[in-house]
C-alpha cells in the first residue's frame, strides 16, 4: 500500500468496495438484535431495544462502508418497528415521533461510520509514512555500505526494486555527460531513453504527471546531487495518480540517492588524481636519481680515460693503473645500478613469474659468493647455511643475495665481518644477513625498503636506493617477508623470511638413496 | 698458439666489439677473421674452416641461434655465443642446441680468453681417444678402475655421482645444462627429473668442497646448469 500511495496512486481501500463484504453480519446483526430484544422488551422496556439496534447500526458503523452502515440501519429500523412498535408485527406506525427516532438511529450509524472511515484512514496514512520513513532509513543502511559507484548504483536498484515492487532503473552518465544505457536495459525502449534525456537536459522530471509526457508510463527523475546533476531515476508507474504530485513523493528517496552517489563518484576522482600525483613525483625522483647515478660513474670513467688518453707530463705507470683500475670498478657499479633498474622495472609491472624449485642454499649462495669474489676480499665471513632443500627461485634468490651484500658491504666498516646465516623456523625458511657496520637509525627499518630511499648522509653513496626494495619484491614474490634491524652486538641485520610449505608444483625431492 | 693456425671467426655487428674482440684475440696470439653479418658469416665459415666461431646472437640480418644450428650441421666446429640476453631460457636454448658455451655481455677478456680456451681443448680431445686418467688441479679421476681423488686422498663417490663428475670432467671448463647432463651422464633425459641433478651435485659438493659454500670446483650457472672448473 506503501508503494502506491508514494507514487501517487491509489487503490480504494477494501472498506470502500461497493459490494458489502461480510453481507451475511450486516443480516445477522439486526438479526440478533432482534432475537436479544425479546428478552429485553420483556424485561426492561422499548427504550431498551432502541438502544439495542443502535448497538446492532453501531457495530456495523465500525465495520463497514456507509452503504452497508445503511443497509443495516434501515434493515435495524424496520425489524424494530415490525417486531416491538404498536402495533406490532405490522409496518404501520400509530405514533409519527417513532419516525424522528428511527432518523435519529440512522443518523448516529451514519456518523459513526463516517467518524470510523476518518479514523481508519488516519491509521493508514500513519502506516504509510512509518512504511515510507523505514523505506528511507533502509534505503540510507543500503547506501551506507559505501563501494563504487556503479556497486552503489547495482545495490540500491536491486532494493529499490523489491521496494516498490516495479521496473526501475537508476540511469548513471557516462563520461561524456549523457546518460549511459546498459545492456540488458530492455526495459527502457527509445522513446523511454528519450525521456530520461530530456529529465537530464531540462533538470526537471518528465513522464507521468508531469509537464512533458504526463500520459507516459514511466517518471524521470533527476537525481540532483550538490553540484550537478548525478543521473536519472526511472520509475514505471502504471496509472495516473490519484492525488498529488508523484515527482514529491519520490523526491526524498531520489535526493539520498544522489548524494551517495555524488559521494562516491567524487572520492572516486579524489583517489585516481592522488595515484596520479604520487606516480608523478615517482617519476620525477626516479628520473632525478637515475640521472645522477648514471652520471657519477660515468663522470668518473670519462675523466679517467681522458686523463689517460691525454697524461700529463708527470705521469708514469702506476697512474695509468689507478685510471684503469678506476674505469673497471665505476664499470662494474654501473652494471650494477642498470641491472637494479631493470629489475624494478619488472618488479612495477606486475607479480613476478617465479620459476620456484626445490633449492639448496648453499648453492645459490655459493653462486652470489662468486661474483662478489673481488669485493668480499679478506674479509671475514661466517657462513651458516643447513642442509635443506627451499622451494624457492633460485636466480632471483641469488639476486636478493647479491642485493644484501651489497647493502652489506657498502655499510661495513673495512675488515669488517659479514654473516649469511639460514635456519629453518617451523614452517618458514629464515635468510639473515648481517655486518659490523653502523646499523640503522631508529624509525629508518620499515623506510629502508622503500624504492629510491636512502639513509640520511647516504645521498652520495652510489646506487639508487633500489637494492632492498628489489629484495622485499623479491621476498613478497616467495610469500614471504623482509625485516631490517639492528644487532644487539651492533651492527645491521636484514632478514628474509620464505615459507617452506605451500602448493607448490613439484613435490619434494626424492630422499637420497645410498648407492653402489 | 702460433699465426699459421686455422683463424678464429668473429661474427658480430656492432663495430666496437667487433674491433675490441679482434684485437684483444690477436694480442693473444690468435688470428682473427671478421664478418658483420649473417650472410657474411656463413659465407666465411664455410669458405675458411675457421678454429673456432665467436658468434653474436643479435645479429641484423638473421637470428643467430639459425646460424649456430646451420654451421654446427656441416661441421664440428666449436661455437662460443655472446649475446646481451641475459636470460636462463636463452642460455639454455643455446647450449642445449649445441653450442659450446655463452658469454653475456658485458664480458671481460679474462672471461672470454679462458672460455676459448677450454672449447679449444674439447675440441681437440674429441679427435683424440679419451684419456683414462683426468688430472684437473687436486683432482684426479681413473675413469677404468672408477675412482676419485682429491689433494692425493681418495673420495668415495657412488656410482651415479661418479657418472656425473666423469661427464662434467670430460666437458671441463664448459657449462653443462641439467638436460645434457641427465642425457649425457645417466643416458636418459625422459625418466630423471631436473631436481635429481641437483640433489647429486650437492652431494658432490660436500665430498669435493672444502667449503660448499665456496666451491672451487664444482660451479653452478643457476637456472641453467654445472661446470667443473679445471
Amino acid at each position: 500500500m506503501t508503494t502506491d500511495a508514494m507514487a501517487g496512486e491509489a487503490r480504494p481501500a477494501p472498506s470502500d468496495s461497493p459490494l458489502p463484504r461480510g453481507m451475511v453480519t450486516v443480516l445477522l446483526l439486526p438479526g440478533l438484535a432482534t432475537f436479544a430484544g425479546y428478552f429485553v422488551f420483556a424485561w426492561l422496556g422499548l427504550a431498551d431495544v432502541v438502544m439495542l439496534y443502535m448497538l446492532a447500526i453501531a457495530v456495523a458503523a465500525t465495520q463497514f462502508g456507509q452503504g452497508a452502515t445503511l443497509l443495516a440501519s434501515v434493515l435495524s429500523v424496520l425489524s424494530l418497528d415490525f417486531c416491538f412498535i404498536e402495533p406490532r408485527y405490522t409496518f404501520v406506525l400509530t405514533d409519527i415521533k417513532h419516525i424522528t427516532t428511527f432518523a435519529f438511529m440512522i443518523a448516529v450509524g451514519w456518523v459513526i461510520c463516517d467518524l470510523s472511515e476518518r479514523i481508519r484512514a488516519q491509521a493508514r496514512q500513519a502506516e504509510e509514512r512509518e512504511r515510507h520513513t523505514r523505506a528511507l532509513y533502509r534505503l540510507g543502511a543500503v547506501l551506507a555500505e559505501g563501494g563504487s559507484v556503479p556497486a552503489i548504483r547495482d545495490r540500491v536498484e536491486a532494493y529499490l526494486r523489491t521496494e516498490l515492487e516495479r521496473p526501475l532503473a537508476i540511469l548513471l552518465r557516462d563520461p561524456k555527460g549523457r546518460l549511459e544505457f546498459r545492456e540488458g536495459e530492455a526495459l527502457l525502449g527509445p522513446g523511454e531513453q528519450e525521456l530520461a534525456e530530456s529529465a537530464l537536459d531540462l533538470g526537471l522530471p518528465t513522464g507521468r504527471g508531469t509537464g512533458l509526457r504526463a500520459g507516459a508510463p514511466w517518471l524521470m527523475l533527476p537525481l540532483y546531487g550538490m553540484e550537478r546533476i548525478v543521473g536519472v531515476l526511472a520509475v514505471r508507474t502504471s496509472q495516473a495518480p490519484a492525488q498529488g504530485d508523484p515527482a514529491t513523493l519520490l523526491s526524498p528517496l531520489a535526493a539520498q540517492i544522489s548524494l551517495a552517489l555524488e559521494r562516491a563518484s567524487l572520492a572516486e576522482e579524489r583517489t585516481e588524481a592522488r595515484i596520479r600525483v604520487e606516480h608523478e613525483q615517482l617519476r620525477n625522483t626516479l628520473l632525478s636519481s637515475i640521472s645522477h647515478d648514471l652520471r657519477t660513474p660515468l663522470g668518473a670513467i670519462i675523466g679517467a680515460t681522458s686523463s689517460l688518453l691525454n697524461p700529463g707530463p708527470e705521469s708514469g705507470p702506476e697512474d695509468r693503473a689507478v685510471f684503469l683500475g678506476a674505469i673497471r670498478l665505476e664499470s662494474e657499479r654501473l652494471l650494477r645500478i642498470v641491472s637494479n633498474l631493470l629489475e624494478i622495472t619488472k618488479l612495477e609491472s606486475g607479480p613476478m613469474a617465479l620459476k620456484r624449485e626445490w633449492s639448496a642454499i648453499e648453492e645459490v649462495v655459493g653462486s652470489a659468493l662468486g661474483h662478489l669474489e673481488e669485493r668480499l676480499g679478506a674479509r671475514p665471513l661466517e657462513v651458516d647455511l643447513p642442509e635443506i632443500w627451499v622451494p624457492l627461485d633460485p636466480v632471483l634468490f641469488e639476486q636478493a643475495v647479491l642485493n644484501l651484500l651489497d647493502n652489506a658491504l657498502k655499510f661495513s666498516p673495512p675488515g669488517g665481518a659479514i654473516g649469511i646465516r639460514g635456519w629453518a623456523e617451523g614452517a618458514q625458511f629464515r635468510f639473515q644477513v648481517t655486518d659490523e657496520g653502523p646499523g640503522f637509525r631508529p624509525g629508518e627499518e620499515e623506510r629502508v625498503f622503500e624504492k629510491l630511499y636512502r639513509g640520511e648522509g647516504q645521498a652520495s653513496t652510489p646506487g639508487a636506493g633500489l637494492g632492498l626494495a628489489i629484495c622485499k619484491g623479491i621476498a613478497e614474490a616467495h610469500g614471504g617477508t623482509i625485516q631490517a634491524g639492528n644487532r644487539p652486538t651492533g651492527g645491521a641485520e636484514i632478514i628474509m623470511t620464505l615459507p617452506l610449505e605451500g602448493p607448490f608444483l613439484e613435490s619434494m625431492p626424492p630422499a637420497f638413496n645410498a648407492e653402489p | 698458439m702460433s699465426a699459421d693456425h686455422a683463424p678464429i671467426l668473429i661474427i658480430e655487428d656492432e663495430p666496437n666489439l667487433r674491433q675490441y674482440l679482434s684485437t684483444t684475440l690477436r694480442s693473444h696470439g690468435y688470428r682473427v677473421e671478421e664478418a658483420a653479418s649473417w650472410e657474411e658469416g656463413r659465407e666465411k665459415a664455410s669458405r675458411m674452416d675457421p678454429l673456432l666461431v665467436l658468434l653474436d646472437l643479435g645479429l641484423p640480418d638473421g637470428d643467430g641461434l639459425s646460424l649456430a644450428r646451420t654451421l654446427k650441421g656441416e661441421k664440428p666446429v666449436p661455437i662460443i655465443v655472446v649475446s646481451a640476453r641475459a636470460r636462463e631460457e636463452d642460455k639454455i636454448l643455446a647450449l642445449d642446441m649445441g653450442v659450446d658455451d655463452y658469454v653475456t655481455k658485458p664480458f671481460g677478456s679474462g672471461e672470454l680468453l679462458a672460455r676459448i680456451r677450454v672449447a679449444l681443448r674439447h675440441a681437440a680431445e674429441a679427435v683424440t681417444p679419451e684419456a683414462p686418467v683426468l688430472e684437473l688441479g687436486d683432482l684426479r679421476i681413473d675413469f677404468t678402475c672408477r675412482e676419485v681423488s682429491l689433494k692425493g686422498e681418495s673420495v668415495h663417490l657412488t656410482r651415479i655421482e661418479f657418472d656425473l663428475l666423469a661427464f662434467l670432467a670430460r666437458h671441463a671448463g664448459q657449462v653443462m645444462t641439467t638436460s645434457q647432463i641427465l642425457r649425457g651422464a645417466w643416458g636418459d633425459a625422459s625418466k630423471a627429473q631436473s631436481s635429481y641433478v641437483r640433489v647429486y651435485m650437492r652431494s658432490l659438493r660436500k665430498k669435493l668442497e672444502p667449503d660448499p659454500t665456496r666451491p672451487r670446483l664444482l660451479i653452478t650457472e643457476l637456472g641453467v646448469g654445472y661446470r667443473l672448473k679445471p
